[in-house]
């Protein structure tokens, strides 16, 4: 067995890989914690795996941490102390919260699994992020993995080639603080959104935005490509992120977009500000398919390869990976269903795995729903709750699908707790919310009254690859990403989906093509002859929370908000 | 609304406690949602799973109370109050080794619970008489304290029962413990403060000279270019 941990920086997560080079479990910290973006040693996510999965320590041959802890700890550190003495501060928080760092990986495991520190091994944070996506190529030869996220253990973007498994060359790197991640974390962070959450926002908010608008502009000149350097270049008087700990800009972008936005007044299309903090948001958005294109060209100058991987943190951002599928060179694009940090513990995982033995190893590419769950886990537990609370309608899988379908047909909205947990931030209807895509009052509904969203970000849909075919603009290159909702695509013009309330403002949407035989794919069947072959998609969860993960979590998320109804293992449950 | 000088730094003094209260309720929430995970018997499942509910209400409530008070300060300050949920554990509301139930007995969290709530209420005592210029925001702190109330009543109950060879007075000495060591954790974090007066330029001097000590660190080795990224040595930390 092989474990792979991330953590420390973003959300933490532990994946185990098996002696055959197959992914046996998945699971984030947060979501046995509930605390969204909880980055603190996956203790529970560790010791819930080696207990469900009766691991005994001595099969397991190697832990993998998916960074170099000492680069990234020493890298900021260097960069901050070129702005002494303005960064004392900076130094001064880093040195004392060396305790936190993920140097005390070692000391941790110790703590929490004693023995398991021996076996720990370290792997460039970069590798781990590109051996994640390879698992979810079909050829693990001869193609370009593009990384780019806020920071890792030294560069914040990188381009290699994977030559085959065994032997995979850094070509291109981007040093920090050069970084289109953290660029897009300080906008976000000035339009009044918590970094590493409200990245999305930026995202839906930026379609409301004016490209030619004098504050798109302006953000346009914050960062840019250098065509002599072929590198990013920063203005870095606008930002503080590398030599301060409570601000990520600076005064001057202050002075030079006006004053950030309020985290505690509402956003409203309405507003007064709104098209302010639109354009901003657009600027920022444009800068990174610019970017991201410039990146994507030089990687095909220095490989000339058709194949490409792309994760990190940015490859998140779904609104880019059209516009990089259009580029000509583009054959296929891959993004994994995580290529966040929490992701890179499944690559770290299969670098103990692939390392392990001298001769190429065989992959097996890890299911979509990776986190093993049942809720007959927890069913004589929540007796009490289901009797005094609950109803179940229908305690058999067919007919529980039946009446779901009728009730989406209805209006109403479904709760989803089935099986496995999905990988990544997106919910692919395991642990979703779900109602008829096409019917504007109950997307509404489940937008803002449930889920209490913003009303400018949109919600997502979901459908088979033929009715997509009818209504968007659906790229070969991108078929992967649309499995795990990662990309978004246009509407086919003067289509009537440009009305749908599942399209976004621009008339894109983010659409998730169901797998065969996935629980989606078998609602769909029973609704289309009932008209409906669209269904919009989004996470259980109360806005803040991670999604559900388990049982428990499913039954408060009804509890707390106006949610009826929740399919799960064993039935259908409408709440009294 | 332009504020004086007195009255805004009563104002950042309110909003740091509600700041502080929204952290600890969300930290409630966690710890019961926990503990309803982690228990077996159905009755005390369904008892935990209702206290984390009430506890969210909770958390949502303050998260109002505190974006309508802040809504109109000024950008700067108001930025520093936001709730993030790692911030619980930064402030300490869980514990990073993990939640009350998987680091106490059974016996010990019940008691904890039973003297926490009691703790709670008084200290929601204290946000009342600072905020009793705004009637909605009262009366929702009160209903509150209702609950609060409320779950100390169950956990006493729920003591009593399981654990009949407990007398009252043993509830009374656990109060105490509970009250000493919340006492003592403030003594701590004052003397943390007057530490930090001694130990500030102390350690800015160590930053200082480790900074321009790193400025002449060349970190060439960081550099991967053309090199095979499987065959760097797992075993370094660089
Ligand atoms: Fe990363
Ligand atoms: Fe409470
Ligand atoms: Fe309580």
């Amino acid at each position: 067995m092989y474990i792979g941990i991330s953590a420390y920086n973003h959300e933490s997560a532990i994946a185990i890989v098996n002696k055959n080079g197959e992914l046996l479990d998945y699971c984030k910290e947060e979501s046995l914690s509930r605390i969204k973006g909880d980055q603190s040693f996956p203790k529970r996510a560790l010791k819930r795996l080696i207990q469900i999965h009766n691991i005994d320590s001595s099969i397991i041959e190697k832990v993998i941490f998916y960074e170099k802890p000492l680069s990234s700890f020493l890298i900021p550190l260097k960069i901050a102390s070129k702005s002494l003495p303005g960064s004392l501060d900076f130094l001064v928080h880093q040195l004392r919260n060396f305790k936190n760092s993920s140097i005390n990986c070692f000391l941790d495991l110790n703590k929490f699994m004693p023995g398991l520190e021996n076996k720990l091994i370290y792997i460039d944070h970069h590798l781990s992020h590109t051996l994640t996506a390879l698992l979810y190529s079909k050829s693990q030869e001869n193609i370009c993995s593009i990384v780019v996220d806020g920071f890792g253990d030294r560069s914040t973007s990188t381009i290699s080639f994977i030559n085959n498994i065994n032997n995979i060359r850094e070509l291109w790197a981007a040093e920090y603080p050069y970084s289109l991640g953290l660029f897009y974390s300080t906008i976000t962070d000035f339009l009044g959104f918590a970094i590493n959450e409200g990245e999305y926002k930026v995202m839906g908010l930026s379609a409301y935005g004016n490209e030619n608008s004098p504050h798109a502009r302006l953000v346009k000149n914050l960062i840019k490509w250098n065509d002599i350097t072929k590198n990013i270049d920063t203005e870095m008087e606008y930002f503080s992120y590398h030599k301060s700990v409570s601000n990520s800009y600076s005064e001057k972008l202050t002075n030079l977009l006006g004053e950030p936005r309020n985290p505690f007044v509402p956003l409203m299309p309405d507003d007064k500000y709104f098209q302010k903090y639109a354009d901003i948001a657009k600027g920022a958005q444009d800068s990174v398919n610019m970017i991201l294109k410039k990146i994507f060209e030089h990687a095909y100058n220095l490989t000339n390869s058709n194949k490409y991987l792309f994760s990190g943190g940015v490859a998140l951002n779904s609104a880019c990976l059209n516009s990089l599928a259009e580029l000509s060179f583009v054959d296929e694009l891959i993004v994994p269903p995580s290529p966040g940090d929490s992701g890179a513990a499944i690559g770290s995982a299969f670098y103990g795995y692939i390392t392990s033995n001298k001769k190429p190893r065989k992959i097996l590419k890890p299911s979509l729903f990776p986190s093993v769950f049942n809720c007959n886990e927890q069913l004589e537990q929540v007796k009490k709750i289901i009797s005094e609370k609950f109803e179940l309608i229908s305690d058999c899988h067919h007919s529980a699908l039946q009446i779901t379908s009728k009730l989406i047909k209805n209006g109403e909205i479904i709760g989803t707790i089935i099986s496995n947990s999905e990988t990544g931030p997106r919910a692919l209807g395991n642990r979703s919310l779900l109602c008829d895509g096409l019917n504007k009052q109950a997307v509404d509904t489940l937008n803002t009254v449930i889920k209490n969203r913003s009303p400018f970000r949109p919600t997502a849909p979901a459908m088979t690859i033929a009715t997509a075919k009818k209504y968007y603009q659906i790229k070969s290159e991108l078929k992967t990403c649309y499995l795990s909702m990662n990309a978004t695509c246009k509407c086919i013009d003067n289509n009537i989906s440009l009305d749908f309330p599942v399209t976004h403002i621009d008339g894109t949407a983010r659409i998730q093509i169901v797998e065969d035989e996935s629980i989606l794919d078998q609602l769909l069947c029973i609704l289309k002859p009932m008209g409906i072959e669209i269904l919009a998609n989004s996470s259980l969860n109360i806005s803040g929370d991670p999604t559900c993960f388990d049982l428990i979590d499913s039954l408060m998320v009804c509890s707390l908000t106006p949610l009826k109804y929740l399919l799960t293992d064993f039935g259908l449950l409408k709440k009294k | 609304m332009k504020l004086g000088c007195f009255d805004l730094m009563k104002e950042k003094n309110i909003l740091r406690i509600l700041h502080e209260t929204l952290h600890a309720e969300h930290g409630s929430a966690l710890e019961m949602l926990a503990a309803c995970k982690a228990t077996s018997r159905d009755n005390l499942v369904y008892g935990y799973f209702e206290h984390a509910k009430d506890e969210y209400i909770h958390t949502k409530t303050f998260k109002k109370i505190l974006a309508t008070r802040i809504e109109n300060t000024h950008v700067e300050i108001a930025r520093n109050y936001r709730f993030t949920p790692i911030g619980i554990i930064k402030k300490g509301y869980v514990d990073n080794n993990g939640f009350l139930i998987e680091t106490l007995k059974l016996k010990d969290f019940v008691a904890y619970v039973y003297t926490n709530e009691l703790l709670a209420k008084k200290s929601f005592e204290r946000i009342l008489k600072l905020i009793k210029d705004n009637k909605r925001d009262f009366d929702s702190i009160l209903d509150i304290m209702k609950d609060e109330l409320r779950h100390h009543g169950m956990a006493r109950e729920y003591f009593l029962k399981y654990y009949p060879n407990l007398q009252p007075y043993h509830l009374f000495l656990y109060k105490l413990r509970e009250t000493i060591k919340n006492k003592t954790r403030r003594i701590y974090y004052k003397n943390i403060e007057f530490l930090e007066i001694i130990f500030k330029p102390l350690y800015s001097l160590l930053a200082l000279l480790g900074g321009y000590l790193l400025l002449k660190f060349n970190h060439y080795h960081f550099y991967r270019e053309n090199i095979n990224l499987m065959d760097i040595s797992s075993k370094s930390l660089l």
